[in-house]
């Protein structure tokens, strides 16, 4: 058993996190700030090799597996965590296009979107929520060669600058997934939410009216959407929403392990304080037990197993990655007291970054019941 | 113009963790277990001109290291920002080397490499800082030479004018290949590796060379080839002075001055 | 130590003006001839340059060996190597002082690889000490970011080259009724020594909009300039120090510096050599970036401020009284003489 990053893992993390130091910690703030997509730093992340890295090479993908993505966007979040977060929504239809989609369409969105001068959304959740999928509305008919669309999706990130969204509509009994473009007919970006975190990224409604759809838009069989987007989810979402955590939850730590090392109080130091020293530790050790959680089952996907192989183990880096980054974001409050509060010192933005988490790819909740009714079967 | 380009670089302790560094005081080694490595940040701004060169006309760049064997980490690192070939002159005898026995080294090996049209160093290292090696190499090798180049201006095939820095300006030199520049961080900026090449490395290896395979005799290399060595190394005190300057304003101005060129900061 | 062999001290002029660093060798040079009993001589390369000789020996020369040429106007890569290795060769001085500027990093390893001597990189002290029972020059060289002090000995070969780091020994004494010898030697210049690389133009400006991120100085203005209404005198402290303007954010507020100069934790994080607080109390989110710095000088008028637990060096005072004076006392100190 060997428990060594490998040679071009630990290459990948030292190139990603002098990007993210470099080119995406002097901007975060401003950035954030604006909250306006950022597409300058996908293109640059594009060209560095890491959109596509579960992408396949033959579609323009670096094929460097799960882990790496684990490792590159828990570097990204550690200093802007919506960038990460993109990492996350952007690679979902990549993969079902990847896993589920014909040559055509592979050929046709994969190598763009590979080098970010495209981008891609995914819709699954509807108005009457994302945790029970079977009970959507939208519905796809068959008319001729082309799919007519109508329904509503909301909560769905990034749907504004996206190219091409895929979404799940009702196909008679069953479900099936579809791709749209922008600027087909019948499709509209209806609402921008208001976000308390993450808020680089819009999170928006869309509306499809009319909107037809030709058969080559439909991702794998018909019928074959529900599977399609929860194994999508879990493979890409999940782990996704655990590395966006751990990089939250070590941004904290060490923003936090710096400022006590640094202010001084009575003379000392505060990290020489028994108080302080504990939350740090809290914090140190809490981040090793979820970074190895996410790390082994992210490996265990590069080695074959599927979400449905994987998915107690999926669910608990979710559950706990993103559990840690918010008890981190607040232990990191009290270590700073009123400088934590102020955006400078970026702990409070981690921390609304982190709360838009609990419900990102399946809550907190949906993982409880995934892990309880596997455990007491 | 098919160009062949060597450039030299240092594995060095991360300077952000420099504080870090202790001394064991009963054999006087320094510490540095557990500080991470990197390539010293001139060397990657010595390895990006190589790479521009290499992309504009044409040609090939190797990189060349002496170090322990961690340092292939740092020749991996290399070869993954675009270099062709890595080698690492690896040896117990090339130990406790100065700057004129890291010369040496380097020369041999270059004996062995061939001929190499434009030789490229960081102007110093972020750890000892000596700046000597470079003009030291091209010395040995017989080559011109320029220090603190700012920027490079290809005139012909064979001509190169330079700007270098000075204290308070700069100077033009003109040079011919083949030359050996030690450039500072205002020539470029660095690229990343990118995940594609970062995967591309395991297929290329660097070389590790011993002594004997650079045919280095032994008293130029090494200790034995160093002219210079330590006597001793002492721990600087760390921590801030908090001295309040006594005096009506001028003596307190004066005494400050007279500190700070104590301490050398003036 | 027992080579009678000369210490050099090698000048460096550009266009007639002498380098300060070679009068704080002149007061090295002197006090160790003097220990070891042995001449103390200089070595002027350059074109006209009598004048500078005589400075030199004003500054406790006792021989100057003056290389005068046309072609030498400039610093020239192997024209100076080549006819320094040579007088040095010739005369086989012991100890050879150059200073560490740009051309001296240089010049210095060039001269030293030629004749396959011990070169010393920037030290900040030199003294005859006691190594294993035995007399040695030490030499004193920082290491590892100022961390550590490394004392080195060159026990062989001879002369053993030593770069010093400029501005950290005192300069010499001035007196012009001291008598040298100044020595002529007629420099042998050849054309090969430019065929390879010649020197074509020096351009001197005065050190202006230095980056923050490579000033080995940085001069920070804070709330407290309010005092002096304006933010020039940051600017002429930071011209005289060779150094880089920077602020605090009440500073940048008032927008007496813009974003990109900004010091702290939203702002830009810098380790200079020396970094200068004027006018700052020392909010924690303005010293972490500048924690890293060698040294710190603060003024500010609260003696209470947090600023000076973090200081090397406090002035507590009136800024328009301090400030004022401090660059009287630096320009005094620091300009450049013409001769």
């Amino acid at each position: 058993m060997d428990l060594n990053l490998s040679r071009e893992h630990e290459m990948l993390r030292d190139m990603v996190k002098e990007f993210a130091d470099s080119e995406l910690a002097p901007r975060a703030l401003e950035l954030d700030n604006k909250g306006e997509f950022f597409w300058e730093q996908v293109k640059r992340s594009g060209q560095l090799g890491l959109i596509g890295v579960i992408n396949s090479k033959e579609y323009g993908g670096t094929a460097m597996g799960h882990l790496a993505r684990m490792i590159l966007i828990e570097e990204i979040s550690r200093v802007y965590p919506p960038m990460g977060f993109f990492h996350q929504t952007g690679n979902l239809l990549m993969y079902a296009i990847e896993t589920f989609g014909s040559d055509e369409q592979k050929k046709k969105y994969l190598p763009a979107l590979c080098k970010g001068e495209k981008v891609s959304a995914f819709a699954l959740t509807e108005a009457t929520g994302g945790s029970d999928p079977a009970n959507m509305q939208t519905e796809a008919t068959l008319e001729g060669d082309d799919y007519v669309v109508n329904g509503r999706k909301s909560w769905i990130t990034a749907v504004d600058p996206a190219d091409v969204v895929g979404f799940v509509a009702r196909t008679g009994d069953k479900f099936s997934a579809f791709i749209v473009e922008k600027g087909t007919p019948g499709f509209e970006v209806t609402r921008r939410e208001e976000t308390i975190g993450l808020r680089s990224l819009p999170v928006n409604e869309f509306a499809l009216t009319n909107c037809r759809l030709p058969k080559e838009n439909l991702i794998g069989e018909e019928g074959r959407g529900l599977v399609c987007a929860l194994t999508t989810i879990a493979t890409i979402g999940r782990t996704g929403a655990a590395g966006v955590a751990l990089g939250i939850a070590h941004g904290c730590y060490e923003i936090a392990l710096k400022f006590a090392k640094e202010r001084v109080l009575y003379g000392k130091p505060i990290a020489v304080l028994q108080a302080i020293q504990f939350m740090l530790v809290d914090m140190n050790v809490e981040i090793e037990a979820a970074k190895w959680l996410c790390y082994s089952t992210a490996w265990q996907l590069d080695q074959g197993k599927t979400s449905r192989d994987l998915a107690v183990d999926i669910a608990r880096c979710k559950l706990y990655a993103v559990d840690v980054a918010n008890r981190c974001a607040y232990k990191a409050l009290d270590i700073m007291g009123a400088y934590g509060l102020s955006p400078e010192y970026r702990v409070i933005g981690l921390l609304r970054d982190a709360l838009e988490l609990g419900v990102a790819a399946g809550s907190q909740e949906i993982m409880k019941i995934t892990i309880g009714a596997t455990i007491t079967r | 113009m098919w160009l062949e380009i060597l450039v030299c670089i240092k594995q060095v302790p991360h300077p952000d963790h420099f504080s870090e560094i202790r001394l064991d005081v009963g054999s006087g080694h320094i510490i540095r277990e557990g500080i991470p490595a990197i390539i010293n940040p001139l060397d990657r701004n010595a390895l990006e001109e190589g790479l521009r060169v290499r992309e504009r006309f044409s040609g090939r760049v190797t990189v060349i290291s002496m170090g322990p064997p961690q340092a292939q980490k740092a020749l991996e690192e290399a070869l993954a920002m675009g270099a062709d070939r890595g080698i690492l002159l690896c040896d117990m005898a090339f130990a406790g080397a100065d700057t004129l026995a890291t010369a040496n080294t380097l020369f041999y090996a270059i004996q062995k490499l061939g001929k190499f049209d434009l030789i490229y160093c960081g102007n110093e290292t972020v750890d000892s800082g000596t700046a000597q090696v470079g003009p030291q190499l091209a010395e040995l090798l017989d080559i011109p030479q320029v220090s603190g180049v700012q920027e490079v201006t290809f005139s012909d095939e064979k001509g190169l004018e330079v700007r270098r820095a000075l204290e308070h300006g700069y100077m033009k030199v003109r040079l011919k290949l083949p030359a050996l520049l030690c450039v500072t961080r205002d020539i470029n900026r660095p690229r990343l590796p990118t995940v594609q090449s970062i995967m591309e490395v395991v297929q290329k290896k660097p070389i590790i060379w011993k002594a004997e395979d650079i045919g280095a005799p032994p008293e130029s290399i090494g200790l034995k080839g160093s002219p210079t060595c330590a006597a001793g190394v002492y721990e600087h005190k760390a921590g801030r002075r908090r001295e309040i300057m006594q005096g009506s304003t001028e003596e307190k101005v004066q005494r400050a001055v007279a500190r700070l060129k104590e301490l050398g900061a003036i | 130590m027992s080579n009678s062999g000369e210490i050099w001290v090698i000048g460096e002029q550009h266009q007639g003006r002498l380098e300060e660093v070679s009068l704080e060798l002149l007061s090295k040079g002197t006090a160790l001839s003097q220990r070891m009993g042995v001449t103390l001589s200089a070595v002027l390369l350059g074109d006209e340059v009598e004048e500078v000789a005589r400075e030199l020996v004003f500054h406790g020369a006792e021989k100057i060996y003056l290389l005068e040429d046309a072609r030498l106007r400039y610093y020239q890569s192997e024209a100076y190597a080549r006819l320094l290795a040579g007088v040095i060769k010739e005369h086989e001085p012991q100890i050879v002082l150059i200073g560490a500027t740009e051309i001296g990093k240089e010049l210095a390893p060039r001269v030293a690889a030629k004749l396959r001597t011990g070169l010393t990189a920037h030290c900040i002290d030199l003294y005859v000490g006691e190594v294993d029972d035995a007399p040695h020059l030490i030499h004193v060289v920082p290491g590892w970011g100022g961390n550590l002090v490394m004392h080195i000995i060159c026990p062989q070969r001879r002369p053993q080259v030593v770069t010093v780091k400029p501005g950290v020994l005192p300069k010499a004494v001035r007196d012009d009724t001291k008598k040298g010898k100044i020595i002529r030697v007629k420099p042998d210049v050849r054309d090969e020594d430019f065929r390879r690389i010649e020197t074509v133009e020096v351009v001197e400006e005065p050190p202006k909009g230095k980056s923050l991120e490579s000033a080995d100085v940085v001069v920070c203005g804070g709330w407290g300039m309010n005092a002096l209404s304006d933010f020039s005198k940051v600017q002429e402290l930071a011209d005289i120090l060779g150094g880089a303007v920077a602020g605090t954010r009440p500073a940048m507020d008032k927008g007496w510096v813009d974003e990109a100069r900004m010091i702290g934790q939203s702002g830009k994080t810098v380790s200079p050599g020396l970094f200068v607080s004027l006018g700052a109390s020392g909010a924690m989110h303005y010293i972490t970036g500048f924690m890293g710095s060698k040294v710190i000088l603060a003024v500010d008028q609260n003696p209470q401020a947090p600023i000076f637990q973090m200081a090397d060096i406090g002035v507590v005072g009136d800024l328009r009284e301090v400030i004022p004076c401090l660059i009287e006392e630096l320009k005094k100190d620091r300009m450049p003489k013409k001769f």
